[in-house]
């Protein structure tokens, strides 16, 4: 790409407001998807999803569609889903198993690390089997969540990660044995908005009075809604943090007092649970660990576990968006636990759920608009009262837009950094020539 | 030639009619939103599905677009009539067309229905698109004092399986 008609995409977003083009320019999200999507850490899917060997998923990084396989060393691979040759969809099928993966055009066999190793008549084949490799991502995999990325040079997954690890931690420290199985299935809600606005949304507490109204009235027992939908701003204890590098969350965990709330239920509603979790992490321990429940946690740039789902945002296009989820099922944790929080998901999120039917909607309802009435858009609530903790991370009032902020400020980040990458080459090839 | 044991047997013609009746007036209530006469269809185990799409699921165990009981279907129906459910307001218009209904008898009260249906809904409320939905749905209904009361519904999307956008109406 060249630099002379890159936008400084960097001067749309200000301390305190954003400009509305950075959600609806066809060519910012062009950027987006080589900056953030190619060149940066973005999940792909969980490593239980793929427990055998030969076991592959389909995905997307941003819309360019991949396969994360479980290679024949028990290792995780992610491929560009594209025929070497010329370029065709590798695999049709969303999920399975197999031994390899053959193009049903002209039949080029590759492996599960993208090498090229077999060709039909291969005597009229010129040059290398090696230099048809279907295009390997690189990967890495953190309590089982698998990230990838196309950029050759990365930095680790860790740093990316940051202080966000902990949110991954604190889900899969909810099952007994400390890790997740991603078995429910995936259900895929659309969108017509742009993909930031939902990451936006998942980690906005001032909405959630107002789209989830009818929520509030709807239901009869609040339980652990009850100190959400409260309309008094003082007696909100939630809060709402920017955890740096774009990653940010809003915390119930003040507001559970005890343990399982978080799953609607009375501490001793489920002992064989509570029994197994003693045993794996201590009497004590595992009460703190349950008291806390899971997270509401965005990971830029597309994944979000919403308490008991895990979920991601998959840009389609620069006016679409796809929210999938399955439920954060617990790895060794007895089955009606499960089952809740399969009811609770099921609840919560999809195209026709109690909450983000809601949120689909004011998010539809926001893109439209912009799309045509460009506008500076306001993010500065709560500025004045924000705290930053020890490692930089900033807690604020439940409601303020502290968690935007930073999604903002780290996402203008990317394309400053990109672009003086872009001048800093430019440059040197000038001086090269001279 | 299939054996005969396994096709439905013809039921008398009222009795048909009875059942068809019952089905196109359930539609008819979800076409209009009227939230208050559907809710009065429905009996007391209630069990309203939407798997993801065509295939065989577990409702406990695979996740469900919808998988609601009595219970949760009332508060999805008190959340409709708040008035601030925006997904549904105002209410998307709506047609649905049923066909290819197949009847099979289950017990002497009881009947299973089968058929096809095709979903015209404009989402007014929001993006302003046609949306168009098509898939196969089952009915459990009984019989009960003036008419009969439904205790299943099960709609499967052929589309479920891929990206769909928000369905807040009863469908």
């Amino acid at each position: 790409m060249s630099s002379s008609d890159e936008l400084p995409i960097g001067q749309l977003v200000r301390k305190e407001s954003v400009h509305s083009r950075v959600y609806t320019d066809q060519k910012i999200f062009d950027r987006e998807m080589e900056e953030i999507f190619r060149q940066g850490w973005v999940f792909v899917g969980h490593a239980s999803e793929v427990p055998k060997k030969g076991n592959f998923i389909r995905r997307t990084m941003g819309l360019e569609e991949v396969l994360m396989v479980r290679t024949m060393d028990d290792d995780i691979s992610v491929l560009a889903n594209r025929c070497a040759h010329r370029g065709n969809l590798l695999c049709q099928h969303k999920k399975g198993k197999k031994r390899n993966f053959a193009c049903e055009y002209h039949g080029w066999v590759f492996d599960f690390k993208g090498n090229l190793i077999d060709v039909p008549f291969s005597d009229g084949f010129k040059g290398e089997l090696s230099d048809h490799a279907t295009t390997a991502a690189k990967v890495s995999n953190y309590r089982g969540f698998v990230f990838a990325t196309f950029n050759t040079d990365p930095i680790s997954l860790e740093e990316h990660l940051g202080r966000a690890r902990f949110a991954l931690d604190r889900a899969s420290d909810l099952a007994p044995g400390g890790e997740l199985d991603l078995y429910g299935g995936w259900v895929e809600h659309a969108f017509k908005s742009n993909w930031k606005m939902l990451a936006e949304n998942n980690v906005d507490g001032y909405h959630v009075s107002f789209v989830h109204d009818s929520f509030a009235k709807g239901i009869k027992v609040n339980y652990k809604y009850e100190n959400v939908l409260v309309t008094e701003e003082d007696k909100l204890e939630c809060v709402a943090r920017d955890l740096g590098d774009g990653h940010a969350e809003i915390d119930y965990e003040p507001t559970y007092e005890k343990p399982l709330v978080w799953l609607g239920v009375d501490p001793d509603k489920y002992p064989e649970y509570t029994d197994a979790m003693a045993k794996a992490y201590g009497a004590e321990e595992s009460q703190e660990i349950m008291r806390k429940g899971p997270p509401h946690t965005f990971i830029f740039p597309n994944l979000f576990i919403a308490e008991t789902a895990v979920t991601m945002v998959q840009p389609t296009g620069v006016d679409g968006v796809v929210n999938w989820h399955t439920p954060l099922y617990l790895k060794g944790a007895p089955e009606a636990v499960n089952r809740r929080i399969l009811r609770q998901c099921e609840a919560a999120l999809g195209p026709s759920a109690f909450l983000l039917a809601d949120d689909a909607t004011i998010s539809e309802r926001q893109w439209a608009e912009l799309e045509n009435s460009p506008a500076w858009l306001d993010l500065s609530r709560g500025a004045d009262r924000e705290e930053v903790e020890e490692g930089g991370t900033i807690t604020s009032h439940y409601t303020d837009e502290t968690p935007n902020r930073g999604y903002w400020q780290h996402y203008a980040k990317v394309f400053n950094d990109a672009d003086a990458r872009a001048a800093n080459n430019a440059k040197s090839a000038v001086e090269a020539a001279e | 030639m299939s054996d005969p044991a396994t096709q439905p047997k013809f039921l008398p013609y009222e009795e048909r009619c009875e059942v068809e009746d019952f089905i196109l007036t359930e539609a008819r209530y979800a076409d209009e939103s009227r939230y208050d006469d559907w809710e009065a269809l429905l009996e007391d185990d209630m069990i309203y599905w939407v798997p993801r799409g065509v295939g065989d699921f577990d409702p406990n165990r695979d996740i469900s677009i919808i998988n609601d009981n009595r219970s949760r279907v009332a508060t999805r129906i008190r959340q409709l009539k708040t008035g601030t459910r925006h997904s549904q307001t105002p209410v998307s218009p709506m047609s649905r067309v049923i066909s290819n209904i197949v009847i099979t008898r289950l017990s002497d009260s009881e009947y299973k229905v089968n058929a096809n249906f095709v979903l015209h809904e404009v989402a007014v409320q929001s993006t302003e698109i046609m949306n168009i939905m098509p898939g196969r749905v089952e009915y459990h209904i009984r019989r009960r004092e003036n008419g009969f009361g439904m205790f299943y519904k099960k709609i499967t999307l052929i589309n479920g399986a891929s990206a769909v956008p928000t369905i807040a109406y009863l469908i």
